[in-house]
């Protein structure tokens, strides 16, 4: 495929601090196994892309170490590849930056030095199984300058971080972009990601650099609506969206679903990949009661488990119960410990007895290597 | 510029395993899955990885398509060196003719030159089936302190076991004043686990006789262990005392299974100490329906399940329907149970698919093991 891979592992626009306390967004746990960038590299690879750029501004350690030669999707490769793209390495290189255009502008060096004729650039805030080729093909089809990824369907978007709108005529082509209003209920909401000419952003970018633009929507976007065929690409496929701490646990929760838990994992020829860890297979002893939760390998599991999911080496004691609850990887849940609506960054230990409880609009949140 | 290795393995995979049938129909023996997520050879691998062995030579021989994608380049065991690493070696034609491996010694005088690639001052002969997690590096300084030509790894087993085994009688230092291979009446019940230190260059002028003798079976326990015991060689013998089995039966490798089970258990797979290292399939994470029920049980990734499961252990992409029961089984990657249907006392290859309502097996107090092999549908 004649397309290169861009992701934005920083998201400005959700509000998820407990989680990115000691890493970038690109870098959140999810689903008892994976990280949320490892959904968009697979998108990218699922989809014949062969060359990736992840941009990453800040905290991207675990990031690094997480994908490092990108090696679990064959990305380890002697032309092209996978390339973490670290700040200050070019235009403004005194600065950080903070959306969008100021990333490509400081990526731009690496983006002309790339040969593909296409450029697929994506921020990391919609999780989802997503087919690029089709939107590639759709690209190519309608002959558009810009081609944006949709949906009518944002789940667990939290109304209180802002979005951004298409209106849409009937061809599918965007008539108007509503920057940071609340969507209208069936609204095409933006996912922040794109389709263009590599060559053609290049060009955006010198002439954005020379005039100070700062904004891809409403700098480059919003003008050009009239005079470039800006498509958009809508998709059915599920979108779990992780806004705040809330919709991160009902994100979660969210993979208990059957159907949803099909539409990411289950797509034919299009299976999400992470890092290989080395655990051993889940144990389940006696006393253990695990229902309707999704529990990863790794695990020692002795008390009881419901609605929940539960990451790699994780140890859930005898009597322990965990209810409605994300616990990360390699917590230790004490013998008689009850846990319901709790979300656990790694390595947490909740000693015998503890009663931890939250709701599901203000989860009880233990970051990361606490003792409770 | 010259480079070189103090000690490399060399792995005898090429066994037929023929006792394990059908599990080996299509597949050679260390590569039959084990425990849930591994194949038997991840062992052997994992040893040498543990042990700071980083060259291996996998011989191969018998159905070995499967085996080779496996190792692949020996990533998943960090095998993957610019020098050194894994090696998959099987037998090839060559200017003056080819031939099969005629025995375990004959695999190794093969392979000569891949060994010299290294110019090794030890050699470790393993055997690619074989369940146990072994430090062969304690082992290996042993040898180098005994100033020993072979050291052979041993264990005590019950008297009643050792005429199944090679039987070596020791004097007090440990020096092997005797092997007898499957001894009727045995002497001793110390038995050989297959695991060889050799000394470089004697080993390789004993294979050299070995060869040279058209009457022998060019096998280590047959020929060239006795052959280095009566040239007055100095073998010694390696006392281990931890978890080893030679999983040669459908029993055996159905009871090793069931040794990965319990809170402690006989092999812990769960082991940050020792770990033991195979090749992922990217399956997403197991879910545990509204009917699940599992007790004492090891389960790999990628299953959904909504039926009862006990003493047992299950690999991935394994779906078990609600009312469906699975007891003391062992149940390999890619199996589908319906609803109701029940295992007792069961291997399950893969690819297999139960239907509901169907009964495999029964209690294991009263039935023989039953065996489904790969493919079938029941």
């Amino acid at each position: 495929m004649d397309m290169l891979g861009l992701i934005f592992a920083d998201e400005h626009d959700a509000d998820v601090s407990e989680l990115t306390i000691k890493r970038t967004f690109a870098a959140i746990p999810f689903g008892a196994r994976y990280r949320i960038i490892d959904f968009f590299i697979s998108n990218m690879t699922n989809s014949g892309v062969r060359n990736i750029g992840i941009v990453a501004t800040t905290k991207y350690e675990s990031l690094m170490g997480h994908v490092r030669y990108g090696g679990e999707w064959d990305l380890n490769r002697r032309e092209s590849g996978l390339t973490v793209l670290p700040p200050f390495s070019f235009y403004n290189a005194e600065m950080r930056y903070e959306n969008v255009l100021e990333a490509l502008q400081a990526n731009l060096s690496y983006i002309e030095d790339c040969k593909e004729k296409y450029v697929l650039f994506s921020c990391c805030n919609a999780i989802g199984n997503i087919d690029y080729s089709a939107m590639l093909q759709q690209h190519i089809d309608s002959g558009a300058r810009f081609t944006c990824l949709c949906t009518k369907n944002p789940i667990h978007k939290d109304a209180s971080v802002p979005a951004t709108e298409y209106k849409i005529d009937d061809e599918g082509r965007i008539t108007d972009i509503i920057i940071g209003g609340l969507p209208d209920a069936g609204g095409y909401v933006a996912t922040n990601t794109y389709i263009m000419e590599r060559e053609d952003l290049v060009d955006i970018l010198v002439q954005s650099i020379d005039q100070n633009k700062t904004s891809l929507r409403k700098d480059i976007l919003k003008p050009a609506l009239g005079e470039s065929k800006i498509m958009a690409y809508v998709t059915d496929e599920t979108l779990l969206y992780v806004d705040d701490l809330s919709s991160y646990l009902r994100s979660n929760l969210s993979l208990l679903d059957k159907d949803i838990r099909q539409e990411l994992f289950d797509q034919e020829l299009r299976p999400v990949i992470t890092r290989a860890g080395n655990s051993s297979p889940a144990y389940y002893g006696d006393g253990s009661k695990a229902t309707n939760s999704i529990i990863a390998a790794g695990t020692v599991i002795e008390g009881t488990v419901k609605n929940s999911i539960i990451f790699r080496g994780v140890h859930i004691k005898k009597g322990a119960v965990v209810e409605n609850c994300v616990i990360n990887q390699d917590c230790t849940i004490g013998e008689g410990a009850m846990l319901n609506y709790a979300v656990l960054d790694k390595n947490v230990v909740i000693n015998d007895k503890r009663l931890l409880s939250g709701y599901i609009t203000h989860p009880f949140f233990v970051k990361s290597k606490a003792v409770i | 510029m010259a480079r070189k290795k103090k000690c490399i393995a060399m792995l005898l995979a090429g066994g037929q395993g023929s006792r394990l049938a059908p599990l080996t129909e299509n597949v050679a023996k260390p590569a039959v899955p084990f425990g849930g997520r591994y194949r038997i050879i991840d062992f052997s691998l994992s040893n040498c990885v543990n042990s700071d062995i980083d060259t291996v030579g996998v011989l191969t021989q018998y159905q070995p398509l499967e085996l080779n994608d496996y190792l692949g380049t020996g990533d998943p065991w960090d095998l993957n060196l610019n020098y050194g690493g894994l090696h998959v070696l099987p037998p090839y034609q060559a200017a003056k003719g080819g031939d099969w491996f005629k025995g375990t010694a004959n695999a190794i005088y093969q392979n000569q030159k891949f060994i010299m690639n290294y110019d090794p001052d030890y050699i470790i002969v393993l055997s690619g089936d074989h369940i146990y997690k072994m430090n062969y590096d304690i082992m290996l300084q042993e040898h180098i302190d005994n100033e020993a030509d072979c050291t052979i790894a041993v264990m005590d087993v019950p008297i009643e076991e050792a005429s199944r085994f090679g039987i070596m009688s020791t004097d007090p230092d440990g020096r092997i004043t005797e092997f007898a291979e499957k001894p009727a009446h045995p002497k001793s019940t110390l038995a050989s686990m297959g695991v060889y230190v050799f000394t470089t260059d004697k080993l390789f002028r004993y294979l050299q006789q070995d060869e040279e003798n058209p009457n022998s079976d060019n096998d280590f326990g047959k020929n060239v262990i006795p052959a280095m015991l009566a040239g007055g060689e100095r073998l010694f013998a390696y006392l281990y005392k931890g978890y080893w089995r030679d999983v040669g039966t459908l029993s055996s490798y159905w009871s090793a299974n069931m040794d990965t089970l319990g809170e402690n258990p006989e092999l812990c797979l769960n082991d940050d100490g020792w770990r033991i290292y195979y090749r992922h399939d990217f399956q997403p994470p197991t879910y545990l329906g509204e009917h699940a029920h599992m007790t004492n049980c090891n389960c790999a990734a990628g299953n959904e399940i909504d039926g009862t499961v006990v003493n047992s252990v299950l690999g991935s992409n394994i779906t078990v329907e609600e009312g469906a029961v699975i007891k003391d089984s062992v149940i390999m990657n890619n199996v589908y149970i319906e609803k109701g249907a029940v295992v007792e006392y069961a291997i399950i290859d893969r690819d297999v698919r139960v239907s509901a309502g169907a009964r495999v097996g029964g209690d294991k107090q009263t039935h023989e093991l039953t065996v489904i092999a790969a493919g079938e549908e029941v």
